[in-house]
């Protein structure tokens, strides 16, 4: 009996001690959580390598700058001044990588709302799978109508859609049709193979035509190409008035060398949908007279250097980048304040996957607009601006798909050296006019 | 349609050049001594941006940049080799092939050279301002980019000047030697070692003078090598494996396939047609169009 009450002893007083550790953990445990959560994750997927990562290192850029700002003036009060963790998940570019990590920041580091992907090609399906996983979406850039158009419940967007860019093309050249009396009859498009080509190339095809425009040339072509002679060939034998074109910054790069080596004359110029002629990277890569009367739908305000909180952040942007501010790095930023917005009308009671819902909740009861934008205003240059609104737009207001019906982009033509705001109306530059038509390689200087 | 036929011929010829001129490397180093170099697209990146930075911090124009990079790339190469690669091969000193261990090492490396470019240059895409860069002169009705066409005339410098080396010289009689059957060539007295690294460090030589001939008019970003080297892949196999001027074939039928058939049907389209041009000639004639038998 003396052995067996030994034995009995040994085991339990470690017993006993883990007993007593378990209960004291747990109780810590449940009680850390009752009152206020430490940090929020937030994920981004984003192509941080691959053919596009320069766009991906901008809305990185942007997203940073914005959570440095929202955690060093006090983080997300409603939740008793949260820090917000931001991770990020590498693309690689490709749908594949956008996918997998999606996968791997809902499940192995716990985000509780995601944002990304650039690309539409990789936006598309990986926000499949954060409506598997119940996890909200808020895509920050990506224009596929269909990415909003699925009847998912956990997927947003503050950006313009496909149809929403080409409409705003077609209104454009309205507007400059009207003033001039002149317009384009034959249109062709040479459009990147992947999503985005194929879904803004849908629009121009069922648009352009109900406008009265002739579509002469439908050439899509596979990313990454070293050369577009055989392209500017065919558009040359199209005799087209107007060209449209949707390119990634490499392929842009080589196409508008390429455009000026050819002298391609397009009576009513070349447009641009974004992308690559939204990338300061592009514009240091190419000769200054291959881009001279371009048009491009810019994703954002590009007068945004008037505006008094453009000077603090384009100096952390080039602290971060070594380049200027442009439409990436504001929707990177912009959004991250639309997230703020929601995190400030949620409560978090330890259920992530519960708390995931209510951040979609939130976000589908988002109203921010000039006037009400009290709880992510921000203060620069003596006037109070609100950040979810830096790209020049309105309102934030999702409608029952998750689209925000009040983004909207503007129509520049780059005019003596400089992006100039031609449309809409009420946005262009005091004594701007479009050279239209466009002068052709001959005449210019 | 019919008159960009010639015209699509031509740029195809020239687009053929460039994908010849990148690929002549790989042709030696994959083609004859079978190494299946995966990292051809970040050597062809790194050797970019030694040319783009010698430009950028010291003002080298890039085609003078070749008498560095050339050299420099050569030692480079010859240490991959010896340094990565051989530890491999003596390690399979059983097989006269070579292990396809090396596929997997050399796809690391290439992931290991992208990211230390990424995580130094960053994403940007850089390319240099050269006089010669959007220079164009005239050929019957078609404007032709000088540029491309001091690739496409390189392309045939360094097929030339490899496949002499090949032929008309000892070191080349030993590189075909150990390419067919590396026992035999020991005992024939070949420092088997030695010859993979030599023609490791010329294949990778002959990569980056193509690199630099191309900074002119292309542009260097941390990725830009993989799909350039998928290419040359198509390229050599095409071509023919143990057939260095096969490369160069190879790269013009396929440069101008994808020209003219892109005049026809929308690029995307046309890609299909040269990936059919690739498996009715692997098809009809295994070797590839210029391949040697003992493969």
């Amino acid at each position: 009996m003396p052995h067996a009450k030994a034995s009995h002893d040994r085991l339990m007083r470690p017993a006993l001690f883990a007993l007593v550790l378990l209960l004291a953990g747990g109780a810590v445990y449940t009680l850390a959580d009752a009152q206020s959560v430490k940090e929020i994750i937030v994920g981004e997927v984003l192509p941080l390598s691959g053919p596009v990562a320069s766009q991906g290192s901008q809305l990185r850029a942007g997203a940073e700058i914005a959570v440095e700002e929202i955690n060093a003036e006090g983080g997300i009060k409603a939740l008793g001044g949260a820090r917000i963790k931001l991770v990020f998940g590498d693309s690689k570019s490709t749908p594949d990588g956008g996918m997998a990590e999606t996968e791997r920041l809902i499940t192995a580091e716990k985000v509780a709302v995601l944002l990304g992907a650039y690309q539409s090609a990789v936006t598309f399906p990986a926000t499949e799978v954060a409506e598997r996983y119940k996890t909200p979406w808020l895509v920050n850039v990506a224009v596929k109508d269909e990415i909003t158009e699925r009847g998912f419940k956990y997927v947003f967007r503050d950006f313009n859609k496909a149809s929403f860019d080409v409409k705003e093309i077609i209104a454009g050249n309205e507007i400059f049709a009207k003033e001039t009396g002149k317009r384009p009859t034959t249109v062709a498009l040479l459009y990147e193979g992947t999503d985005w080509g194929r879904s803004t190339a849908a629009f121009l095809k069922k648009f352009f035509p109900e406008a009265g425009y002739k579509i002469v040339l439908d050439e899509s072509y596979p990313p990454n190409q070293a050369d577009f002679s055989a392209q500017l060939l065919k558009i040359k034998a199209a005799k087209p008035d107007y060209l449209v074109g949707c390119l990634y910054t490499p392929d842009h790069i080589i196409f508008s060398k390429q455009m000026m080596e050819q002298k391609l004359d397009l009576p009513f110029g070349f447009m641009s949908v974004g992308a690559g002629s939204e990338d300061p990277v592009y514009y240091k890569a190419v000769p200054p007279q291959s881009v001279a009367y371009m048009f491009v739908q810019e994703d954002w305000d590009i007068l945004a250097p008037k505006r008094p909180w453009y000077p603090g952040l384009n100096e952390k942007t080039k602290a971060k980048l070594g380049y200027d501010a442009n439409a990436y790095v504001a929707a990177g930023y912009g959004t991250i304040f639309v997230i703020k917005d929601a995190l400030e009308r949620t409560k978090y009671d330890g259920d992530l996957a519960k708390y995931r819902t209510i951040i979609r909740d939130a976000l589908a009861a988002t109203d921010i607009s000039t006037d009400k934008c009290q709880r992510i205003e921000r203060k620069a240059g003596g006037q109070t601006y609100c950040p979810a609104l830096i790209r020049g737009i309105t309102r934030v207001k999702f409608d029952e798909q998750g689209q925000n019906t009040f983004s909207h982009g503007l129509i520049s033509q780059n005019l003596n050296g400089r992006r100039t705001i031609l449309a809409p109306m009420e946005f262009r530059e005091p004594g701007a006019k479009p050279a239209w038509p466009v002068p052709r390689w001959a005449d210019r200087k | 349609m019919l008159e960009t036929l010639v015209p699509s011929f031509v740029t195809g010829l020239l687009l053929g050049g460039l994908y010849g001129a990148i690929a002549v490397g790989l042709s030696l180093i994959f083609g004859i001594i079978r190494v299946v170099n995966f990292a051809h697209g970040a050597f062809l990146m790194t050797a970019m941006y030694a040319s783009y930075w010698l430009w950028a911090l010291l003002g080298v124009d890039p085609y003078l940049s070749i008498l560095f990079v050339g050299p420099a790339f050569f030692l480079l190469g010859y240490a991959a080799q010896h340094i990565l690669i051989r530890p491999m091969f003596v390690r399979e000193r059983a097989l006269v092939v070579e292990p396809l261990g090396v596929l997997l090492l050399m796809a690391g490396f290439d992931l290991v050279l992208s990211n230390l470019a990424l995580l130094f240059f960053r994403a940007d895409y850089r390319s240099v301002t050269h006089p010669l860069g959007s220079a164009t002169f005239p050929l019957f009705s078609m404007i032709l980019s000088i540029p491309r066409s001091i690739v496409f005339v390189l392309a045939f410098v360094l097929t030339g000047g490899l496949s002499w080396l090949l032929t008309r010289t000892e070191l080349g009689t030993a590189i075909r030697s150990v390419g067919q059957n590396r026992e035999a060539a020991a005992l024939c007295g070949v420092n088997v070692y030695r010859i993979y690294n030599v023609t490791f460090g010329l294949g990778t030589a002959a990569l980056a003078i193509a690199g630099a001939a191309i900074l002119p008019f292309y542009y260097v970003n941390p990725t830009m090598g993989s799909p350039l080297a998928v290419k040359s892949f198509m390229v050599v196999v095409l071509g023919g494996l143990g057939s260095v001027p096969g490369a160069l074939v190879g790269g013009l039928v396929l440069g101008v396939v994808e020209s003219v058939a892109g005049q026809f049907v929308p690029a995307t389209a046309a890609a299909i047609f040269s990936f059919v041009l690739f498996v009715v000639v692997l098809f009809t004639r295994p070797r590839g169009l210029m391949g040697t038998l003992d493969v």
